[in-house]
């Protein structure tokens, strides 16, 4: 290996072996943007001023996410001998103090402890890899995660950083590009093109200077897998990307990182810098005679620019509006040169394919698709969080796994397999997590957000609003996109307030006929959530338009709502509570006076059992019976 | 708020990026970070700067939905449109802010103390449904916690 990287790598790992043997307590706090929304920067502070009351020989420090994003903020606490240490969870402000306490004392702290991650599990808590959310993960990618500073560039070497690069170093381009070929290494944003021969497209390309480019615009919503990645081991991407440059020529790289995800900016922002400053990036890199520059850069608020030729429009020409291809970005990409673009996963798994080899990496399951793929799960389940696993399992699996089953009182009723222009899948549990099955209903696996929905939830509301959302981030280039989405948002919005007509399902199959002529994705796949779901859910529609019925009671203009019983005390809080005043003294209670009613439901979270939710239109036979209830 | 910068002020800020690599962006960024929202004389700047038209940088500065052309308000409210909030009612909490701050999504109150507007999935969804209020989570709401909310923020509270 090259004898400077050596040394870099050597006098990290001595670093990480004199900090693990200082003797003193460690107590890492996950740091990123779930764990700061549940008040993560607060226990940091607090623990400091702990630590420093107790007189406790410690050092507070930071890590990315482990994953359990429902349980934030996660603490680890190492024995300052270094013989166990504990992942505790929910370590809100409130409860540092009493933490620190019992560390102080020599205790832990069961009652918030997840698990053992090194050393023996205890009488009260057993090893973090048998609960039952770390069983199936193989964690690749998220190695690090939890356990090494993601702003301390040391803590990645001593952990086989670098390691990939230095072995690409000395390898010629075409066996770099065989390497990430022969490992099957797919796209990871829910295309799944083989990444190695869009590397070899760069390599064979002509033109110079060439780039490269990642795309962090997850945009997605509900998913999150790219930014747990980047706060949490921001070095991957860069040598991923590395990488790819020995493999493909390339003389700079892009790092487009969407403006939602600031802190994912700033660890990226600072990786680069320190690679630089370790002479891994900039001229003569490591005195091998190659360049690479990485520029990372922040989005402002885009959807499209998740596609890769608006993402590069916005690099270099302003406004983010996809290309008309071809040319595609490998002939004509970043200034018209030659451009790779991958995602921000896909770049992160070559360290791990050179380090190990294509064969360990493609090996860990028996799916065509190969290697480890992050998931975010969301919605109606218990649990909201990040895991890494092998392409294969079922959705039910991944429910009662993964995502600690359905919240109380839900049933499955459906979820979206990744994105807005994905689809909308049923309840079907035997569906498993590879692309095929996914195509096949024609629909497609996304870049790895999963959003169950429940039985409260109505389909066409749900497509009222994927539709919205496409309009409102259509770029305008294609009218069949900005008109058409918007007709569908129209149309959609109709049917939802008690509109709908028969000739609705002609008018969406002309629009699903029309979108695919959009010159984009984005255009292309916005009705596939409409088609899919008309299709999968025939019933709650043909209700929505013929029977004007909401089954769900979601679609505003199908329900009212009418108070049951009109002594309940609850109803006094209810309308001091309701925005529009639309709970009127009636005799000796309160009855709603329908007009001025928004639907918005509040009072029916106050007052449950005097509120409830009727159909608009359709014939009340209980009605005296309710009413005298 | 202070006054709106003056071009001299304006050509500092920005004198270090160049024409043709890919600094629109940035630059922007950097006026917007400085002052809170992006003036017409800074449009004007920044394409001087850059070697282009303020029709192109403008143009930029609308495609994007975070680059204001407004000073936020003193409390920003950002309603998370995304589908883990959605699936958990809310949409719900939209009307229920929007009434009760009276209020159109991205508008401000006249007296510019609270302004409501879109924030896209930043996959805090443990916490859905959620709002931010000054880029702080507020989450497991309720409409009525929104409701309840948004009276503490019109109060001034």
């Amino acid at each position: 290996m090259n004898s400077r990287l050596e040394a870099l790598i050597s006098s990290a790992k001595q670093s990480w072996a004199s900090e693990q043997a200082s003797g003193r307590v460690r107590i890492n706090v996950t740091l990123d943007t779930s764990s700061q929304a549940k008040g993560a920067g607060q226990v940091i502070e607090k623990l400091h001023a702990a630590v420093a009351a107790k007189k406790l020989v410690a050092d507070v420090g930071i890590t990315g996410s482990w994953g359990f994003c429902w349980m934030e903020p996660c603490v680890t606490v190492r024995t300052a001998a270094g013989t166990q240490t504990v992942l505790y969870a929910n370590v809100t402000p409130e409860r540092v103090d009493e933490l620190i306490e019992k560390v102080a004392a020599g205790h832990d702290m069961p009652e918030l402890a997840l698990g053992v991650v090194e050393g023996n599990p205890t009488a009260d808590i057993p090893l973090l890899s048998d609960h039952p959310f770390m069983q199936g993960q193989v964690r690749r990618l998220m190695a690090n995660l939890g356990i090494t500073d993601p702003e301390n560039i040391d803590h990645y070497l001593a952990h086989g950083g670098y390691e990939g690069f230095g072995k690409a170093l000395e390898m010629d381009a075409e066996a770099i590009v065989k390497e990430i070929l022969d490992s099957g290494l797919g796209g990871r944003a829910g295309g799944g093109f083989p990444a190695g021969r869009k590397w070899d497209f760069l390599r064979t390309a002509t033109a110079s200077p060439r780039y490269l480019v990642c795309n962090a615009d997850e945009g997605d919503p509900g998913a999150w897998v790219n930014r747990v990645l980047m706060e949490g081991d921001p070095h991957l991407i860069v040598e991923g990307m590395l990488i790819a440059a020995l493999a493909g020529h390339a003389d700079a790289g892009y790092i487009y990182i969407r403006y939602e995800y600031p802190l994912a900016f700033a660890r990226l922002k600072k990786a680069v810098e320190q690679a630089y400053a370790k002479g891994l990036l900039g001229k003569d890199i490591l005195g091998s005679g190659k360049d690479f520059e990485i520029v990372v850069f922040l989005g402002a608020g885009s959807y499209v620019c998740g596609e890769e030729t608006g993402l590069i429009n916005s690099i270099d020409s302003y406004r983010g509006m996809p290309r008309i291809k071809p040319p595609f970005p490998a002939q004509a990409g970043l200034w018209n040169k030659p451009t790779n673009v991958n995602n921000v996963e896909s770049y992160a798994n070559a360290p791990m394919i050179m380090r190990n080899g294509a064969h360990w990496w493609s090996s860990v399951s028996d799916a065509k698709e190969k290697g480890t793929k992050m998931f975010t799960f969301s919605g109606s389940v218990n649990w909201a969080g990040c895991v890494e696993i092998p392409f294969g399992p079922t959705i039910g699996e991944v429910i009662d796994r993964w995502c600690g089953g359905m919240r109380p009182g839900l049933e499955l009723k459906g979820f979206q397999p990744g994105g807005p222009l994905s689809g909308i899948a049923t309840a079907n549990r035997d569906l498993t997590l590879t692309l095929d099955p996914y195509r096949e209903l024609g629909m497609f696996l996304g870049g790895g957000g999963i959003v169950f929905f429940d039985q409260h939830t109505c389909t066409v509301d749900l497509c009222s609003y994927f539709l919205g959302f496409c309009e409102d981030e259509s770029c305008g280039r294609c009218t069949t996109c900005h008109g058409g989405t918007q007709r569908a948002v129209e149309i959609l919005r109709r049917i939802q307030a008690g509109g709908g007509r028969d000739v609705d399902f002609e008018n969406f199959q002309k629009l699903v006929s029309t979108l695919v002529w959009s010159n984009c994705f984005h255009g292309q796949f916005a009705m596939t959530t409409v088609k899919t779901a008309v299709k999968a859910f025939e019933d709650e529609w043909r209700e929505h338009i013929f029977d004007k019925r909401c089954r769900a009671g979601v679609c505003q203009g199908l329900i009212d709502y009418r108070v049951r019983s009109a002594g309940d005390p609850a109803l006094t809080e209810a309308a001091e509570l309701c925005p529009t005043g639309a709970i009127v003294p009636d005799g000796s209670g309160y009855t709603i006076d329908d007009p001025r009613c928004i639907r918005c439901g509040a009072c029916k979270e106050v007052a449950p059992n005097a509120i409830e939710v009727v159909d608009r239109f359709a014939v009340r036979v209980a009605e005296g019976a309710a009413a005298g209830g | 708020m202070t006054a709106e910068p003056g071009v001299q002020e304006l050509r500092e800020l920005v004198a270090e990026f160049e024409p043709g690599r890919g600094h629109v962006m940035p630059a922007l960024h950097k006026v917007q970070d400085t002052y809170g929202y992006i003036t017409r004389t800074a449009i004007e700047v920044v394409a001087r700067q850059l070697n282009t038209t303020p029709a192109l940088v403008y143009g930029t500065v609308s495609f994007y939905s975070d680059f204001r052309t407004h000073p936020p308000a003193e409390t920003e409210v950002a309603w998370c449109c995304g589908p883990a909030c959605r699936v958990m009612g809310g949409d719900r909490i939209r009307e229920a802010l929007q009434q009760e701050l009276e209020l159109p999504l991205n508008g401000q109150t006249p007296d510019h103390r609270i302004g409501l507007h879109i924030g896209q999935c930043n996959g805090t969804c443990s916490e859905a449904p959620q709002v931010w209020v000054n880029g702080e989570v507020v989450g497991d709401l309720t409409v009525a916690k929104a409701i309840r909310l948004a009276r503490e923020l019109k109060a001034g509270e």
